[in-house]
């Protein structure tokens, strides 16, 4: 269920070595555009949709969106990630919404978590 | 020529998964502070492999019992089948202690009021898993090992018959690794993408297994020359329909049963099923079930979370979103609500994996994850015929491997082999060989939509592929069903791909060299599995390995099937190796 970059709010993470959904993805998918210089996915067909990108991008810019041929449109599942903590936003095709704080870490120490 | 990097290692370290990070962490443990530990990993370790979505519970942990009771669960959980009781009895042994390090190292576990583990059945238990792989990797960074992410290994080098390095490829930056190890741990996982996926198009990758795992650690054990095991043993899931998302968090979380479309309680209600145990009947029983019910228009087939512990139902999302968020997105948008309907489930495509409910992979010596091929050393997925270890036993695995590894490199004090340029210069041309392809075949001519007119690309070879596993191999479109007839085209078909068509495989950059070796890989991987269903004349996994010429179990085969591969002639020659019980006990049954 491939990420879908939102243009206005990727800035392609000046300043980092790498852009930071690049860095993560576990199967090399997430790259840069190279005349727009915003995140595009390489193929989406081989997204595994574990949100790693997603949940990695320090400005929100990700949106996972689900296939059409498996999922309705315009539902939406968003995730916010804090220290010790994610918290996720469903907001399903009819406006509802829900929320899940869920824990990830026992202590701070992992300052680095992207 | 590619830019070449070099790197020795006392203990090298391929594929820093599951497995990878908690050996790197032994190995420093046992080998002290001047051990050189150097993992090589394809992708970024913090989020790579079959963790990376995240995980909500550790499904091997002793909670009660012994490790003897484990083992007799497992052996129960495959149909009483021959598996390795001495491996999965030494995972056993120590899972516990495992878990506690990983408690320690940060990971969120769910506790009972009395301080104990919340236990998901008899041998499972919660954790907050989203962040599991990062914790994993956390272990290997604490041991100081020397961490190379984005490098691909393609080929193990092996002189005189031991391993004494891999090479691999930089994705990003197209240099050549050639990398010596005095001992050598491979745990690149199992093997998904050889049969065709339910979802088709843009959703191909919507499986189970982490897609990105394409076998490399067999093919290249394979192409070692090492004793593999157990091919035949794929796994057939049955999952969430369309997201193939697991199904434990609803079936033992909340005890939710399997129906068919008139709600009846199957597993419960047809005495066979009930003789093996009815809803916790073992895996490929409950594989069989789904088939058959479906077979017999009783379908959909549901999982019943009306019928389960309402208590659990709240919190049921809240233990997807840790392990597999994509579900929760589609309830959402497909206005499903678990606590007021069931969940429909399907059967996906097989994969090879040997620490799941599967168990094809490596060979090993012993206790000790030593393969046939000297300093190679396999845990996780790769490890063959001791299945059901799963997260918490691939930890262990790493962690016994690893001590194994340090002991042998001290006793037989290993130095680093002396590579031959020559041989560094095949394994580059093999390596590099589907992107210097396309330069060479680009100039004979591109078609008017940007293609080679003399190439082939990967994702024609993966459709190619799938379409005669799923078709001749026993997919989910044949409802894994096989015949020698069957096999043999699958054969024939197989071969070719491999002896003949490979040379047309081209790769226009780094990314599509990656993909180009995962079909190499599964490739190989597709060969051994053919030739192991063959030779296995019988049905000892009903529902994972449906034989129409040899319906029932044979006495003859109440054995290992292994096999070697021959590089001269290309064939898998296959054998029978006996089984040891180690622990007594009707092998049809759980001790408790
Ligand atoms: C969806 C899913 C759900 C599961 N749920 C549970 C659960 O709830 N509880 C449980 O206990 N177990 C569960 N399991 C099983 C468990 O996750 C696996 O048994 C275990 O993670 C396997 O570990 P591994 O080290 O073999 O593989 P991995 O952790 O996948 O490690 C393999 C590593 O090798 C890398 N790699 C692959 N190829 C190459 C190459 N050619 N060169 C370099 N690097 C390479 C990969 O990027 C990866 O980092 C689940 C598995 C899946 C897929
Ligand atoms: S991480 Fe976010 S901001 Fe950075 S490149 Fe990717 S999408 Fe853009
Ligand atoms: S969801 Fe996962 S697999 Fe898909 S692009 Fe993002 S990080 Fe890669």
């Amino acid at each position: 269920m491939p990420p879908k970059v939102d243009p206005t709010k990727c800035d392609g993470c000046q300043g980092e070595s790498e852009p930071l959904c690049e860095q993560v993805c576990p199967g090399n998918l997430m790259t840069l555009h190279k005349e727009t210089m915003k995140a595009i996915i390489r193929d989406k067909s081989d997204c595994w949709d574990c949100m790693t990108c997603t949940k990695a991008c320090p400005r929100q810019a990700i949106q996972t969106v689900l296939q059409y041929q498996l999922a309705y449109f315009p539902g939406k599942l968003i995730p916010l990630v804090g220290t010790n903590s994610v918290t996720w936003t469903s907001i399903d095709c009819h406006g509802r919404v829900e929320r899940f704080v869920m824990k990830t870490l026992v202590s701070g120490d992992d300052e680095d978590e992207d | 020529m590619a830019e070449r990097v070099y790197i020795d290692a006392d203990v090298l370290i391929l594929g820093g998964g599951t497995s990878g990070c908690i050996a790197a962490w032994e190995a420093r443990q046992a080998g002290g502070d001047d051990l050189k530990i150097v993992i090589l990993e394809k992708a970024f370790i913090r989020h790579s492999g079959c963790l990376s979505a995240g995980m909500n519970a550790l499904n091997m942990y002793i909670n009660q019992g012994t490790p003897e009771d484990y083992v007799s669960y497992v052996r129960y959980d495959i149909c009483g089948a021959p598996i390795r009781e001495d491996i999965i009895l030494s995972v056993a042994g120590e899972v516990n202690d495992t878990v506690k390090l990983m408690e320690s190292a940060g990971l969120p576990m769910k506790k009972k009021e009395d301080g104990r583990y919340l236990n998901r059945g008899k041998w499972n238990i919660e954790v907050n898993g989203s962040l599991l792989k990062p914790v994993t990797a956390s272990k290997a960074f604490e041991a100081g090992a020397e961490i190379y992410n984005r490098v691909y290994i393609t080929e193990l080098i092996i002189k005189d018959g031991a391993c004494v390095g891999a090479v691999g490829f930089g994705v990003r930056d197209g240099k050549f690794y050639i990398c010596r190890g005095k001992v050598t741990l491979l745990c690149t996982g199992g093997a998904a993408g050889l049969w065709r996926p339910n979802n088709r198009r843009d959703a191909h990758h919507r499986i189970w297994y982490f897609p990105f795992n394409c076998g490399s650690a067999y093919a290249m054990c394979k192409r070692a020359g090492a004793e593999m095991t157990s091919f035949e043993m794929r796994l057939v899931p049955i999952r969430t329909k369309d997201t193939f998302s697991p199904t434990g968090t609803m079936s033992i979380g909340m005890g939710a049963p399997m129906v068919n479309a008139l709600g009846e309680e199957f597993m419960e209600k047809d005495p066979y099923y009930v003789s093996w145990g009815g809803h916790t009947a073992p895996t490929p029983i409950r594989m069989l079930a789904f088939q058959r019910e479906t077979l017999a228009h009783r379908g959909p087939i549901y999982l019943d979370t009306t019928k389960g512990d309402p208590a659990k139902v709240t919190g049921l999302k809240g233990q997807y979103l840790d392990m597999s968020p994509c579900i929760v997105l589609y309830w959402g948008c497909n206005d499903i609500d678990p606590s007021k309907e069931p969940i429909e489930i399907d059967g996906g495509d097989p994969y090879l994996v040997g620490a799941h409910a599967g168990m094809s992979g490596a060979w090993t010596k012993g206790i000790t994850r030593e393969t046939t091929v000297q300093r190679l050393y396999v845990s996780g997925d790769a490890l063959g015929a001791a299945p059901s270890r799963f997260i918490s036993g691939s930890w262990t695995c790493g962690r016994i491997a690893a001590r194994h590894m340090v002991k042998a490199l001290k006793e037989n004090n290993y130095q680093f082999a002396d590579i031959e340029d020559d041989l560094c210069d095949t394994l580059e041309d093999r390596t590099f060989g589907p992107l210097k392809r396309y330069q060479e075949k680009s100039a004979e001519g591109l078609w008017s939509d940007g293609t080679l007119m003399s190439g082939i690309t990967h994702k024609d070879m993966e459709s190619r592929m799938q379409k005669i596993m799923e078709e001749y191999c026993g997919g989910r479109t044949h409802w894994y069903f096989v015949n020698e007839t069957y096999l043999g085209i699958a054969r024939k078909q197989i071969s070719r791909m491999r002896q003949d068509q490979l040379q047309y495989l081209c790769a226009r950059d780094l990314h599509e060299l990656q993909l180009s070796w995962d079909v190499i890989n599964r490739l190989d991987v597709c060969q051994l599995v053919i030739e192991h269903m063959s030779y296995r004349k019988e049905t000892r996994f009903p529902g994972y390995v449906n034989r129409t010429d040899y319906p029932e179990p044979d006495p003859e085969f109440d054995c290992f099937v292994n096999s070697v591969w021959d590089r001269k002639t290309d064939e898998v020659r296959c054998f029978k190796v006996p089984y040891e019980q180690v622990v007594p006990g009707d092998r049809k049954k759980q001790s408790i």
